[in-house]
């Protein structure tokens, strides 16, 4: 068995379908008109049945539209209606692994072997539409024994349709021979012999009708009476998972940005929940409408990506992690777009341990992170990150460290070493500017930020250099001090950078 | 009033009201070990679910740097820990000598962008995001770099609230400072002195170090208790 997921009006849709629930149902029940087209020439290229029940008709102009009053207009937008499609595809593949992107608005999946995951056809129908809500759809769903006839019954009748197999052409013999995938000229042939419906077409004969319309007509008598049995064609997984939105008008503010964003991320997190996935690459692309300066050019782009330490698809902490970046932005001009794309892998699976350390929620983690980077930045001004676990490089550079990022998810450390306590240095970042006053090449004097300290002790040089073949060169002359202060004996490291000439307090034995 | 007479009343007072005569009892503390036996010796580590300061000079060696790198050293052991460093001062190159789990330490350098809050007020919303977010066994401010007159004029409302908050927490709060400001609201005070350094030939080798119990919310009468110790330095 074969069934077909039909989206009446699909460019409405796909329209509608980032608008809250309660806002999509109000709009369902008022007409809508979907336009295309520069402004002056904008032309309607589909409507909803309300909008056909107040005379509304493709191909009018706005004017005439907006002469019919209380008729919602919304600009046609085909990136609208790809992720929409991306997305009944998406909801097809829950169902059945082959799923054909058959045209905009159809998916037709194979049925067979999902009886013990969903039930009988019918039950299948049933979850389909009931659910398919959640991806924002409203779905007419046909079910029949080949492709053909459980796409013409989902296109031709609403809400369910289950053809048993033997029926087929009984069940169609009502529908409009339009139906059928006829050129305009041959319908207008058909019209002229008053061939309006399958049943009418069906009863013609076929050698009759072959040596009229030759054998293209045959091919559709056949489908007309749901003879013909092809072989899906599935669609080929793509890698990410995109969503995205066309603003009618640009927006400026972020509260109108993150509402669509929101929604979009949501859509994304049922996608992948649905195919059990989730993701550990989001990215977000904005835009940007540009001032009519540079001619040819549409719209700055403005990207940016989030690599998570584990998959996850609580579209919470991804809608999170995206507004705490938005907030610090500042655009330079109104948003025209936007666009979401995850990247889906395999969910996480964790074993979790009675004797484990009690770590952060690693959900709650990274939104702990974002919030304190926020706060504290994200790099410093050689572009190490300011958040995050620290590493000793290996290297005799001194104060080289790298930051990595923080995971709660982290072992133990292998050697069984028993912490011990050293003598740590308190290190001035960077390094403090100093005077030094020599007696027989050793400190005599230390002055730092116009204080002078007389030297008790010093222990040097100890003398240290390296990378000697580029920029990064280092070399220095060690000493560690110990000088009177009014508040006690302060231990010094103290170094003459041999390069700059001059002499740093690199930090304090505290 | 005859004892008799006393008891018959308590007992007709307990039969009316059952704990009109109960003592709170503040749960005991649990601790986090410093690591240096003779300040552990002194008052058994750092209470869990309190607030700890450590002072000592900024100008002068204290000692505050290496308790907290032996300190961080010993609970990364067993838990998550957080360091809000306000002035950058951290050197990972000795906690790592000494063993510590460096991937379970969370390391936030305060006052490396050119945001409009100083550094002393990153630290303390970092601090405050970090006691929100819970699952830190240990969590050190350190504000030992940081001008005396600054933290001074922290309001007594910020740390109230601070030991508030984690004392329902499983979480130990440290703040390093040159002076305590926290008054009562800190369950444990410690100072840190330096004392002397040995030289070995032209080589400084230990420090000898002296730190007091200023102020122990879970041992009293507290007097000012003192112990001294010796560090020695990494290439000793």
């Amino acid at each position: 068995m074969f069934a077909c997921l039909v989206a009446p009006d699909f460019p409405v849709q796909a329209t509608c379908r980032m608008e809250q629930e309660n806002t999509r149902q109000t709009l369902k029940q008022s007409p809508i008109a979907i336009l295309e087209g520069p402004a002056n020439l904008s032309r309607v290229v589909a409507t909803n049945g309300a909008a056909r029940s107040a005379g509304i008709q493709i191909g009018m102009t706005k004017l005439q539209v907006e002469a019919c009053g209380g008729v919602f207009l919304r600009k046609r937008s085909l990136a609208n209606e790809e992720t929409a499609q991306a997305a009944l595809l998406d909801w097809g593949r829950f169902f059945s692994p082959c799923a054909e992107s058959t045209c905009p608005g159809t998916v037709i999946i194979d049925l067979l072997g999902t009886e013990k995951l969903f039930g009988s056809p019918q039950n299948t129908a049933d979850k389909i539409v009931m659910q398919g809500t959640k991806f924002g759809f409203a779905l007419n769903v046909g079910v029949a024994a080949n492709p053909d006839t459980a796409m013409y019954a989902a296109r031709g009748y609403s809400g369910i349709t289950i053809i048993p197999q033997g029926l087929e052409a009984k069940r169609l013999a009502p529908l409009s021979v339009s139906i059928l995938p006829v050129s305009p000229e041959m319908l207008e042939i058909l019209d002229s012999w008053g061939i309006h419906t399958l049943q009418s077409f069906a009863a013609l004969p076929p050698i009759a009708l072959t040596e009229r319309i030759g054998q293209e007509g045959l091919q559709l008598q056949r489908l007309a009476c749901g003879e013909i049995y092809r072989l899906l064609v599935p669609a080929e997984l793509n890698g990410d998972l995109i969503e995205s939105y066309e603003f009618e008008d640009p927006i400026e503010t972020l509260e109108s940005l993150t509402f669509i964003l929101n929604r979009l991320i949501q859509q994304l997190c049922i996608r992948l929940v649905s195919q059990s996935l989730a993701t550990n690459q989001l990215e977000i692309s904005l835009g940007l409408e540009v001032r009519q300066l540079e001619t040819g050019k549409i719209s700055e782009p403005y990207t940016r990506a989030w690599k998570l330490p584990f998959p996850i698809q609580d579209g919470r902490v991804l809608f999170r992690l995206a507004c705490l970046d938005l907030e610090k932005s500042a655009f330079s001009a109104p948003i025209k777009q936007i666009a979401v794309k995850v990247t889906p892998v395999k969910p996480r699976s964790v074993q979790h341990g009675l004797f484990a350390p009690i770590s952060p929620e690693t959900e709650q983690l990274e939104i702990t992170l974002a919030r304190i980077r926020g706060l504290v930045g994200s790099t410093d001004e050689n572009g190490i990150a300011c958040v995050g676990s620290p590493m000793v490089l290996d290297s005799h550079k001194p104060d080289s460290f790298a930051v990595l990022p923080f995971s709660s998810e982290t072992k133990n450390r292998n050697s069984t070493q028993v912490p011990a306590s050293v003598l740590a240095l308190r290190i001035f970042r960077p390094a403090l500017e100093a005077a030094v006053e020599l007696t027989q090449e050793r400190p005599h004097c230390l002055s730092i930020r116009h204080k002078r300290f007389h030297v008790l002790a010093a222990s040097g040089p100890w003398r240290n250099s390296g990378h000697w073949w580029d920029v990064s060169a280092w070399s220095c002359d060690e000493w560690d001090i110990a000088v009177k202060t009014w508040e006690g004996i302060g231990y010094y490291r103290i170094y003459l950078d041999k390069i700059r000439r001059q002499w740093f307090v690199e930090g304090i034995f505290d | 009033m005859s004892l008799p007479a006393a008891n018959l009343l308590r007992s007709q007072v307990e039969a009316r009201i059952p704990s009109a005569f109960a003592t709170y009892r503040r749960p005991e503390l649990k601790t986090i070990l410093t690591g240096i036996s003779p300040i552990d010796d002194l008052h058994g580590g750092v209470p869990i679910g309190a607030l700890t300061e450590i002072c000592g000079s900024n100008i002068a060696s204290s000692g505050k740097t290496s308790l907290l790198v032996s300190l961080l050293a010993n609970a990364s052991q067993e838990h998550f820990c957080a360091l809000v460093d306000a002035s950058d001062a951290f050197d990972p190159a000795p906690a790592d000598a000494t063993g510590m789990n460096l991937s379970r330490l969370l390391w936030v350098r305060c006052g490396k962008n050119k945001s409009k809050l100083k550094p002393l007020e990153q630290a303390f919303k970092v601090a405050d995001i970090l006691l929100q977010s819970g699952g830190f066994g240990l969590i050190i401010v350190d504000l030992g770099s940081i001008a005396e007159r600054l933290v001074r004029g922290i309001p007594l409302s910020s740390w109230f609230r601070f030991s508030r908050v984690v004392e329902k927490q499983s979480t130990a709060l440290v703040f390093i400072e040159q002076q305590p400001h926290a008054t009562s609201c800190a369950g444990l005070v410690f100072r840190m002195t330096t004392d002397a350094a040995t030289f070995s030939g032209r080589v400084i080798t230990k420090l000898n170090l002296e730190a007091e119990v200023v102020r122990a919310r879970e041992k009293k009468p507290m007097q000012s208790a003192r112990e001294l110790f010796s560090l020695k330095t990494l290439w000793a």
